[in-house]
């Protein structure tokens, strides 16, 4: 008979890391699957790597990424450095609905995407939990501000997150280190929204998982600039700096990457989840792991597929799928509504040193007030600074003086660029598209994915307000745009086994607790009920944490 | 600062003796790469282009293109970066060059004198602003190719990082509002 773990979680990145260390810390017996391979940090981080010791000094193995990588190429941090940490496209194939596209950016390690995350850290407040009882879209969330306040602070404070506070009711303040300091170009823009908006618009410094003074044994940031690297001195939250080095201090976790979910194991007559079946991803034999409980952290999209190609007689659409809402209400966040400019910042002032950090205004729409044109509303990401060396590229000129002209630094410029709530919608849903399978055999999705009118409204909304404060600060040669981004790129997605109150109308209950399947647990992306606006990371593994300890006691009391 | 003394200045990682002695066997590869020959550009191709890269980023006070090595960067974009027909056309502009310059002075550019250079490469840069200026796409120029691959060869080189940019690896902090003429930029 093969043994029976306590708990099985599936996934090892933001939210596989704190379910791991929160069931492991309380004595559970944990097994750890991860679909891809072992990450060590003096072997993997690149971070110090300089451009000289890259064959392509920067500007990516072109040829290479069209052919692994033309879905992940278009993130930012698919570079020469990193790209390493993005899946190959064509072992992980998945389909879209015709005339629509979805960019699936992935990761798939010991550390999953925690490794290549943009590190932003926001709170949600009861705007954001209230949002679906207030217009309709969706389901109510089946809690509030004050259910997972606690459970924020306890996330914040072993994680730690650098930030400003605000007293601001849409943007509750959390357990922060010292914030990271703004810019002059960056201060002067603060400045000016105080004195044109009062303290409607409010700029702060982002509040981010990077340490600015050493923290439970890890060292402050030595703004070296490209956490998404790697960070040897571990300053930036991921599960491999953090979560899963406490539960590896338990004693009690064991580690297996390697190991591809493929699908969930049934009992009907306990109605219980007793394990997961795994390709291993080497070898590609199939192995069964049991537990006592399961925690998905597979990733909204994955997760979904899990339940999705888990179907037995009695959940023939899909395992814990009995309300059909497992796949259904992909959210992303939409981005790329906003405005640069030049600004008089001190021409004789520079920034030293490269901050992993910009800036932040937090959501200011339908905040008191009710706009006509949308629901919900945007926040905006961003900041200041003065060109380097590359503006030399589409400088006119050559020789000594156009060297000598590179030397000093450009103009400073600051850019607004807002980031939008995405309603939860059933049309945007994922399903088993049973002609696609990957390197593994699994079937992949195929997305059905678009926005509509309401986030181009917010996007819309975002490139002029942030015009209209650009002007307002008295910046020059001002540049209003809206990107029309694929969902996706923002790396945000989220809602495909939603948590509500109504087991009919939602697959998870306020404890992530699968409705039909008492010994479930999902408490990734997938559970969240609506989008907000802000970086979503923070309140997934906040949401762990909950889950895990309400799992756990649980237990105790022999309810599961 | 040396990149050994920087990151023995961060302290308290242990890992970091290992990671420090990978770092300096890739840099190891990569230069004994260096000195290798060309996979796409011959000999008067090479020069040619040498002549151009020093012409745009010279010697001054700092090393130049030249000294940076940016030809064999040159070379290795060519030959497994652009696909065929841009390295064609850059190789066609390069032979453009020589063409120019005969009909001017009756020889090949890397025959010319600085000024004679000069003289070519200021007007292709000038041909390149023209269509920059009137929005016409000067992507594909293969001056401006060749000016692109010199800033990022310069630039992104142990040279021109340490000796014109100033570049340090780990700044070891951040300054919001330094002097311009302070400790380095980025």
């Amino acid at each position: 008979m093969a043994k029976t773990y306590d708990a099985i979680v599936v996934g090892s990145g933001m939210t596989g890391g704190w379910a791991a260390k929160e069931l492991t810390e309380h004595g559970l017996d944990t097994l750890v699957l991860e679909a891809g391979r072992m990450i060590t940090p003096e072997a993997d981080y690149v971070e110090h790597v300089p451009p000289w010791e890259k064959k392509f000094r920067g500007e990516r193995d072109r040829k290479k990424q069209l052919v692994d990588q033309p879905i992940q190429k278009e993130c930012y941090a698919c570079d020469e450095w990193s790209s390493k940490f993005f899946v190959n496209d064509r072992e992980n194939p998945y389909t879209t609905a015709e005339g629509t596209s979805f960019l699936w950016l992935r990761g798939r390690q010991v550390g999953g995407r925690s490794i290549m995350w943009g590190r932003q850290v926001y709170r949600w407040s009861d705007l954001d939990f209230e949002a679906n009882s207030h217009d309709g879209y969706g389901v109510d969330w089946p809690i509030r501000y004050a259910d997972i306040a606690p459970w924020y602070d306890h996330v914040e404070e072993f994680i730690g997150i650098s930030g400003e506070a605000l007293g601001l009711p849409q943007l509750p303040d959390g357990k922060f280190l010292p914030p990271m300091e703004l810019n002059c170009a960056e201060r002067m823009v603060r400045d000016g929204l105080k004195q044109h908006f009062g303290g409607e618009r409010v700029l702060t410094i982002g509040r981010c998982a990077v340490l600015t003074a050493d923290h439970n044994g890890r060292k402050a940031c030595h703004y070296c600039g490209a956490c998404e690297r790697g960070c040897i001195t571990l300053s930036y939250f991921n599960s491999i700096n953090a979560t899963l080095p406490a539960a590896r201090a338990t004693g009690k976790m064991t580690l297996r990457p390697y190991s591809v979910a493929h699908s969930l194991i049934y009992d009907k007559k306990k109605n219980r989840v007793t394990g997961v079946r795994v390709i291993d991803a080497v070898t590609k034999h199939a192995l069964e792991f049991n537990a006592r409980i399961v925690f998905l952290c597979a990733s909204t999209l994955e997760s979904a597929r899990l339940l999705l190609n888990s179907p037995t007689p009695d959940f023939p659409n899909g395992l814990a799928n009995s309300s059909g809402q497992v796949g259904k209400n992909l959210m992303d966040h939409i981005m790329g509504g906003g405005a640069s400019g030049r600004i008089d910042a001190p021409a004789d002032r520079t920034t030293f040193g490269r901050r992993p950090n910009g800036i932040y205004v937090p959501r200011f729409r339908n905040v008191k007030d009710k706009h006509p044109d949308f629901l919900r509303g945007f926040g905006f990401q961003g900041g200041g600074g003065r060109g380097g060396w590359g503006r030399g590229i589409d400088d006119a000129g050559f020789g000594p003086e156009f060297k000598n002209s590179l030397r000093e630094p450009g103009p400073w410029t600051f850019g607004f660029y807002g980031f939008g709530e995405c309603l939860p919608r059933p049309e945007n849903y994922v399903e088993i598209d049973p002609d696609t399978k990957d390197a593994w055999g699994i079937p992949a999705l195929k997305i059905h994915c678009s926005y509509g009118d309401n986030e181009w409204a917010l996007m819309k909304d975002a490139s002029y307000t942030a015009a209209e404060m650009l002007d307002a600060v008295g910046a020059h040669d001002i540049d209003a745009y809206v990107e029309r981004n694929a969902p996706g790129k923002a790396i945000h997605e989220m809602g495909t086994c939603r948590m509500g109150r109504d087991p009919k109308t939602s697959v998870l209950n306020a404890h992530n607790q699968a409705w039909d399947i008492p010994n479930l647990f999902i408490t990734d992306g997938s559970c969240m009920a609506s989008s907000g606006c802000q970086n979503p990371s923070i309140t997934y593994m906040a949401l762990t944490a909950r889950a895990a300890n309400y799992a756990v006691d649980q237990m105790k009391q022999r309810a599961l | 600062m040396q990149r050994r003394e920087a990151l023995r200045a961060l302290g308290g990682a242990a890992a970091l003796p290992l990671i420090s002695r990978d770092l300096f066997a890739l840099g190891r590869q990569v230069h004994a790469a260096a000195g290798a020959t060309r996979r796409v550009l011959d000999a008067h191709q090479d020069a040619t282009v040498t002549a151009m890269a020093d012409l745009i980023i010279p010697a001054t006070d700092t090393p130049g293109a030249k000294d940076a090595n940016v030809t064999a960067f040159i070379d290795v974009m060519l030959a497994d970066w652009y696909d065929p027909e841009d390295r064609d056309r850059f190789l066609a502009g390069l032979a453009d060059v020589d063409r120019r310059h005969q009909a001017l002075f009756g020889k090949d550019l890397v025959d010319g004198t600085a000024a004679q250079q000069a003289s070519v490469v200021a007007a292709l840069d000038d041909e390149v602003t023209r269509l920059r200026d009137a929005d016409q796409p000067y992507g594909k120029h293969p001056f401006h190719m060749l000016k692109r691959l010199t800033v990022i060869g310069y630039y992104t080189s142990e040279v021109g990082a340490e000796k014109e940019t100033k570049y340090t690896i780990i700044p070891g902090r951040y300054g919001p509002c330094e002097p311009v003429a302070g400790p380095g930029g980025h």
